[in-house]
């Protein structure tokens, strides 16, 4: 068998792979074109999202005395009544979820 | 001197998925990007503007899916893919691109004809001479230093393909060299 060592050809082509190219910041160009770090991300959607829970639970609780009831305030809303507590109360939770599923849609895009 | 031993890709791949660790994805850019560098060097006819703009698509390719890197080839093998994929998809936007151009005529083979002057030829120039699909199989199984088996699977043509594409290459280029040195 020809030893393929001896071949020039072949000698010239496993001479030229095996010559290093040199990283003149090559991988630092990657490492800044890398994605924001996951790690920052994680914590800011659970965040965000339970401040904005507290935040519409403690708006809806401020505004409604004990002994509203979010079905009478939701009906209170459907007669243009806005203006009893048992209709504040229920504003405040539907604000509440409404910042909620903004901030989720905000970080799905 | 650190007498910690490298760590292996593996190990590596597997703290970039766990722990989204960048120091541990720059080691795997250090580590291959001399390989993959010089395989879209070859593919690209030597434009090393653009095998650099490729090959840093590449590792961040590499990045978005290294979750399903399945260790059963190695890092370098599945890099390869890649950097060939995003090749063939930049040079397809432009021209079309034939890997299993089998029905070349033979390239005639010189033996006995001087080559030492080999180390003066311009190789990258001289790869430029060779087909899409020849420089592919080149790429594949010296720079990136995969089998013919591993080659024909990463490409996508036959392994009966690949094998005569290195020969026709080699033989191209043999009478490359008995030319220039003419």
């Amino acid at each position: 068998m020809k030893d393929l060592f001896q071949d020039p050809i072949e000698r010239l082509l496993r001479e030229d792979a095996r010559r290093p190219i040199l990283d003149d910041g090559f991988a630092l160009r990657v490492a800044v074109a890398l994605p924001p770090a996951r790690a920052a991300r994680m914590w800011l959607k659970p965040a965000l999202v339970l401040s904005s829970s507290l935040a519409g639970s403690l708006l809806a609780w401020l505004l409604a005395p004990a002994g509203v009831s979010l079905t009478q305030g939701f009906l209170d809303i459907a007669r243009l009544q806005s203006q009893t507590p048992s209709a504040l109360a229920a504003l405040g939770m539907a604000l509440a979820m409404a910042v909620i599923a903004a901030v989720l849609v905000a970080d799905e895009s | 001197m650190n007498g910690r031993p490298e760590p292996a890709d593996a190990e590596l791949v597997l703290a970039v998925v766990a722990h989204d660790d960048r120091k541990a994805f720059t080691r795997l850019v250090r580590r291959h990007e001399s390989m993959v560098r010089s395989v879209l060097r070859r593919l690209s006819r030597g434009d090393h503007g653009l095998a650099d703009d490729l090959a840093q698509e590449t590792f961040l390719l590499a990045w978005r899916n290294l979750r399903a890197f399945r260790f059963d080839a190695r890092f370098s093998t599945w890099l390869y893919r890649i950097a060939f994929n995003a090749w063939l998809s930049d040079a397809r936007k432009r021209r079309e691109v034939l890997l299993d151009d089998e029905a070349q005529a033979p390239v005639p083979e010189e033996p006995g004809r001087a080559v030492s002057a080999a180390e003066r030829i311009d190789l990258e120039r001289a790869l430029g001479c060779l087909s899409d699909g020849e420089r592919a199989a080149i790429a594949a199984c010296y720079y990136a230093d995969l089998t013919h088996e591993e080659a024909a699977e990463a490409i996508g043509i036959p392994l009966g393909t690949v094998k005569s594409h290195i020969l026709r290459a080699k033989a191209k280029l043999r009478a490359k060299l008995a030319e220039d040195s003419r």
